[in-house]
């Protein structure tokens, strides 16, 4: 290029760069240098557009920490309760009919929300089915009459306020249904792991170590 | 049930909260509220004892219910809008087994009735066809009978005149679908005043000791109750009559404690009287300022 055209083009690339400092100077971490960059923005020629990286954007989101896949079930520390505050108690609600069931743990975990309780977590316990044998009426055989299903829900609460303690248990008592056992207790480490299923192949390999 | 607003919970709380600094006692300044799941412990006051004493006899009162044992009717409203939900979950569910087996064991009857009939085609039949199946457990329905909602002297009481009513309130058993609450007629100054069953409370017992020992003195100790929380949840406050007003004391607080029953009913022929009642016959007993203390508290949903 002659030396000419280089002048005009230093003179035009340095208004560029003033804007286009002053696009950049938001952006953090700029690994180019920008005053080295004059001679190789002479050669592409968009970047010398007033209106280059008009649309960028991603650099004002906030960072983003990568999503973990598996999330393992950590032991945390359970709090116990001081004078003022219980610590973590288990709301369980057991009964047969799955659905009156569903519906009061659900109100409860709403009225939990209302009255600003913090709810930890809120899952179900695995059923638990019973047969009801019956003995023939003609016979010693014992026949299978029916199987009743046990479904248990626990909301876990924790933070609750001595004072607003005995508001909330004569609520839950109130609109407790008919046919629903209703049990609040403190939440223990052997509560915790009741949760998990057993593992034979781990135990073996573990007895087989020791 | 209707999910309760949180305004109607935070009145009895705000009762809690700004009454007990009220008191002329103290002593409730340093009171703590230990709790726990397990037997719950009272701490005793630590300081000792005032020597000054105020002008305010204190009382402690317990407030026992009895909870609801069934729930509530549904209104005209609530019974339709169940009577569709139940008719369009009907209409939209798939069939069951059972329904599977009756439509197949009618297909076969009616294949049966043709002329073209094979019977060495025909899969094996059971037995027991589903049909009767159904009428086994239709009978077994027939034959259960549900305990009755409304109990027996409530239904005695039907049948006779409408004056008869006030003499059953002492039973137990009354209105299933609400809550009790224990009324007991006291003999104060002049006249006999219904009121929560209180007794003065005494030097060196925290208030909830004083609620325990009025729920065994004035019932004979029959009945067992769980109360809920250290702190009282209701307080009414008089001034005696001028004439019984002395310099020492000028009138009386009373401290209420919430309690569930356990078991245990008083004996009817006890002397003074006692009654169950539910929130909306309160008022025909409470005078109308004790009531509205008692009312701020009571939870009625």
């Amino acid at each position: 290029m002659t030396p000419l055209l280089t002048k005009a083009l230093f003179v035009r690339n340095e208004k560029v760069l003033q804007q286009a400092v002053s696009v950049f100077r938001l952006a953090v971490s700029n690994p180019r240098p920008v005053i080295g960059c004059v001679l190789q923005s002479s050669e592409r020629q968009y970047r010398s557009m007033p209106t280059h990286g008009i649309g960028r954007y991603k650099y004002l989101l906030p960072k983003e920490v990568p999503k973990k896949k598996k999330e393992k079930l950590q032991v945390k520390a359970i709090k116990t309760g001081t004078d003022m505050e219980y610590g973590v108690l288990n709301v369980q609600v057991s009964g047969h009919d799955m659905t009156i069931v569903e519906h009061y743990s659900q109100y409860v975990h709403n009225l939990c929300n209302r009255l600003k309780i913090k709810v930890d977590e809120s899952y179900a316990l695995p059923t638990k089915c019973t047969e009801v044998m019956l003995l023939q009426e003609q016979g010693t055989k014992m026949f299978a009459d029916a199987v009743l299903s046990t479904h248990g829900r626990i909301v876990q609460l924790s933070g609750l306020s001595s004072t607003l303690a005995p508001i909330f248990l004569e609520v839950l008592l109130r609109n407790q249904p008919e046919g629903v056992q209703l049990s609040i207790k403190e939440h223990t480490e052997a509560d915790f792991y009741a949760r998990f299923k057993a593992r034979p192949e781990l135990e073996e390999l573990i007895a087989q170590i020791n | 049930m209707a999910v309760p607003v949180s305004r109607a919970l935070l009145r009895p709380l705000r009762g809690i909260v700004t009454q007990i600094p009220r008191s002329g006692v103290t002593r409730s300044g340093c009171r703590q509220l230990s709790v726990g799941l397990r037997v719950p412990a009272i701490q005793k006051p630590e300081e000792a004892v005032l020597e000054s004493r105020s002008p305010w006899r204190l009382l402690g009162a317990v407030f026992v219910q009895r909870p609801a044992v069934i729930s509530r009717d549904r209104s005209p409203i609530e019974k339709d809008f169940a009577e569709l939900l139940q008719q369009t979950e009907l209409e939209r569910s798939l069939l069951a087994d059972h329904e599977l087996r009756l439509l197949e064991d009618a297909e076969r009857v009616s294949r049966k009735q043709e002329e073209d009939y094979d019977s060495d085609e025909d899969s094996g039949q059971d037995i027991v066809t589903a049909q009767d199946l159904e009428d086994t457990w239709d009978q077994k329905l027939r034959q259960f009978k549900p305990a009755p909602r409304v109990t027996g002297s409530i239904q005695k009481q039907l049948l006779n005149s409408e004056a008869d009513k006030k003499a059953d309130r002492t039973c137990l058993e009354r209105c299933l679908a609400d809550s009790l609450v224990l009324l007991v007629k006291e003999k104060i100054g002049s006249g006999d005043v219904w009121l929560l069953p209180q007794v003065q409370w005494e030097n060196g017992e925290t208030l909830r000791e004083t609620a325990e020992r009025a729920l065994t003195t004035l019932t004979g100790n029959s009945i067992k109750a769980t109360f809920l929380g250290n702190a009282p949840c209701g307080v009414y406050k008089y001034k005696f009559p001028k004439d019984v007003r002395t310099e020492s004391c000028v009138g009386a607080k009373v401290f209420f404690f919430k309690a569930l029953l356990d078991s245990g009913d008083l004996a009817p022929n006890k002397k003074g009287g006692h009654v169950w009642v539910s929130k909306t016959e309160l008022q025909d007993y409470l005078n109308p300022r004790y009531l509205e203390q008692v009312s701020r508290f009571m939870v009625d949903l």
